[in-house]
């Protein structure tokens, strides 16, 4: 019973000076850990246990990632979390598309790591099947575009309005929820999980500096609307591209 | 230097212009020689035989024989044909002014008098044109009429006998120099038609490629994909072409070798930070920790910049239609995140084709020098005519009016601020100019009235 509780991760990184310390931490964090070199191995791992979430380097000798994401992919529902560096940045783009539920990018804080691989298993045990990373493809609405893999918001005639990182996780937020009544604080939660740092100032104000961008009337908005004593929500469909 | 100027610069301009000057001396020495030809025939075909019947004229006038020897017909009666062919004396100079003289023959008949000793007065001579029309063919004999019509004109020729009158005759004249000029002017031109035609030809076969070969060079981009320009034309430049392409495709290869071993520097630098970072979580110091990650965060910055300047001849990022207002907006906004000082004038929507992300990344060191030596920016977007300027300015300590060109070149920074504390390592403003200048800009920093630095990235619109 006790191995059901403490969640079984598998680590995946040819880095033994990356993978050895990590290990070690997240072992320290609560979770049971299992370490491999390579893709092969983690191959026979994943058939030998019940493993509850991958970590994966992308940037591997032999097979990469990329590739044994999507072979976990194709044969589970076990949740991915990348390990990536800047300068793959498409590499990133690809992982995700390939069904990846989460990144990280190295140099990166353990604490965050841990922390996001709760948030993957969290989502996991409550709805039970795995939802599209809301970070990939693009999403139009109004005459608009919010590609994700750009992070860019393109107007009607193809010109690039490009939002701070505050606008563009609010916007990711409203867009991938289209008519949902959300309320502040469900905002700040949900546009909090990345760069949290960066979201400190007040929902109120970021909803303001968006209207500005993507509103005609910015006075009287037609698409994020103020829905009284409860929050805002996008009045527009949605297509995901 | 002025005539240079009128000469054409082109390859077919000047190849043509060469070959129409030969063939124009060419005809100049054919025209000359076929003059000096119809001088010397005319000579022998129409003055010799003139002079010889002046004097032969005069000498029996001078025995006192009769001038006109009367032809007879088969009747008896005297011929009557023989009117403009013989020699006539008469009292008067019949010659009508304003006719062309034939300087020549006049020549020669005073030469041939005065060695013969014979007295004369004036020569006259006057060339007649004759036109296939001409009412007075029908005074003469149909054989005269022919020759004078096959001629085109008639030589009168008055010699002042003195004490007895004015000796004339004619005779058929060829037509003079003019014609023959424009004879040989419509030859040269036809002549330019055959050879200038095949010779524009030839020289657009080989300029053509050359202009695309040309336009290819100029265009070369190291960062995109370019096409291998089609070889054309004759072998050699063909060759040269070849060549470029090779040429081309080497630095292609290069620059993606550069791209590659610097990804694997990248990689490689990055991996030891990464365990680095992990490492560090074992740390039990609190603020220790934070200091190292801190550390480690700032190298992994240096890599980025090192990795961005050094790849920038090959963005790999597309360059679109951008709102420039919304992407310094968006840039301010990040900074006012997390808690800087920075403002920005309200700006109407400005569009200009850039590459976003770089872009973001040259107005963001922009503001981030502003912010870690003044403590905050003041950002304002103005439209000069055909352009758009992004100013930062600051209240900091301003630069060095000497320096000012210097903190442009990687790893300057001035001796004040070698400071641990305030990171980078001097790549901030040579990766603003060196994106600036990619996207066709300028950038530029000045010291403000009043203290205190202004940077201005001025992009065409």
């Amino acid at each position: 019973m006790e191995m059901s509780d403490t969640p079984h991760l598998l680590l995946v990184d040819d880095e033994r000076s990356i993978r050895e310390p990590l290990a070690q931490y997240l072992t320290k964090q609560g979770f049971r850990v299992t370490q491999v070199g390579d893709a092969e191995a983690a191959r026979t791992r994943l058939q030998a246990y019940a493993i509850d979430l991958v970590i994966l380097d992308i940037m591997m000798p032999g097979e990469d990632g990329l590739s044994l994401c999507r072979h976990i992919r194709a044969t589970s529902e076990t949740p991915v979390i990348l390990l990536t560096a800047k300068s793959e940045e498409t590499d990133r783009i690809v992982g995700l598309e390939m069904g990846a539920d989460d990144y990280v990018v190295k140099p990166f804080s353990p604490r965050e790591l841990a922390a996001r691989i709760r948030v993957v298993l969290r989502r996991m045990a409550a709805g039970g099947a795995r939802q599209h990373a809301p970070e990939t493809g693009s999403y139009a609405f109004s005459g608009w575009v919010l590609k994700t893999g750009e992070r860019s918001l393109v107007d009607r005639e193809g010109v690039s309005v490009p939002l701070s990182t505050g606008e563009y996780n609010l916007l990711l937020a409203l867009v991938t929820r289209p008519r949902q009544v959300l309320t502040r604080d469900q905002l700040l939660d949900l546009t909090q999980g990345r760069e949290a740092a960066a979201f400190d100032r007040a929902i109120d104000n970021q909803v303001s500096r968006l209207r500005k961008k993507i509103e005609v009337d910015a006075k009287s908005p037609e698409l994020i609307k103020t829905v009284w004593g409860g929050g805002y929500t996008l009045a527009s469909e949605v297509t995901r591209l | 230097m002025t005539i240079r100027r009128f000469l054409p610069s082109s390859l077919t301009g000047q190849i043509a212009l060469l070959v129409a000057l030969a063939l124009f001396v060419a005809q100049a020495i054919n025209f000359g020689l076929i003059f000096r030809e119809r001088q010397a025939l005319r000579f022998n075909q129409v003055t010799a035989p003139a002079i010889t019947r002046v004097v032969d004229a005069i000498e029996r006038l001078r025995a006192g024989r009769t001038l006109v020897i009367p032809r007879l017909d088969r009747q008896g009666n005297p011929r009557r044909e023989r009117r403009g062919g013989r020699v006539d004396l008469v009292q008067a100079n019949p010659i009508p002014a304003g006719l062309d003289p034939a300087a020549d023959v006049e020549d020669g008949i005073r030469t041939a008098l005065t060695e013969l000793g014979l007295p004369h007065g004036q020569i006259v001579t006057g060339v007649r044109q004759i036109r296939s029309n001409d009412p007075r063919l029908a005074t003469y004999s149909t054989k005269r009429a022919e020759r004078l019509k096959r001629f085109g004109g008639e030589l009168m020729i008055a010699v002042e006998i003195p004490g007895e009158g004015w000796l004339t005759l004619s005779t058929p004249w060829p037509r003079g120099a003019r014609d023959v000029i424009w004879r040989l002017a419509a030859q040269t031109l036809i002549f330019y038609i055959i050879v200038l035609i095949p010779l524009l030809w030839i020289g657009r076969r080989i300029t053509r490629p050359l202009k695309s070969l040309a336009t290819a060079a100029r265009e070369f981009r190291p960062g995109e994909e370019a096409q291998p320009v089609e070889e054309r034309g004759p072998d050699d430049v063909r060759a040269v072409i070849a060549a470029y392409n090779g040429m081309g495709a080497r630095v292609t290869a290069m620059l993606d070798e550069k791209d590659r071993m610097l990804g694997a520097i990248g990689h490689d630098l990055r991996t030891p930070l990464a365990a680095l970072r992990v490492r560090i979580e074992s740390v039990d110091d609190d603020a220790d920790r934070a200091r190292m990650a801190e550390i480690i965060e700032e190298m992994n910055r240096m890599l980025d910049d090192i990795l961005s300047l050094a790849r920038l001849g090959r963005p790999s990022e597309p360059a679109t239609e951008v709102d420039l207002a919304a992407l310094v907006d968006a840039v301010v906004e990040d900074f006012r995140d997390i808690g800087a000082d920075v403002t920005l004038e309200d700006s109407p929507r400005i569009r200009a084709r850039m590459r976003p992300a770089l872009m973001r990344r040259a107005v963001r060191n922009l503001i981030e020098n502003a912010v870690k030596y003044a403590g905050g920016a003041e950002v304002r977007l103005t439209t000069p005519p055909g352009s758009v300027a992004i100013e930062v300015c600051d209240r900091g300590p301003g630069i060095p009016q000497d320096k000012l060109g210097a903190v442009f070149d990687p790893f300057t920074r001035l001796e004040g601020s070698r400071n641990r504390d305030t990171g980078g390592i001097g790549l901030g403003l040579s990766l603003a100019r060196a994106i600036v200048r990619e996207a066709g800009g300028r950038i530029a920093l000045a010291n403000r009235d009043g203290g205190g630095l202004i940077a201005t990235i001025t992009l065409p619109r």
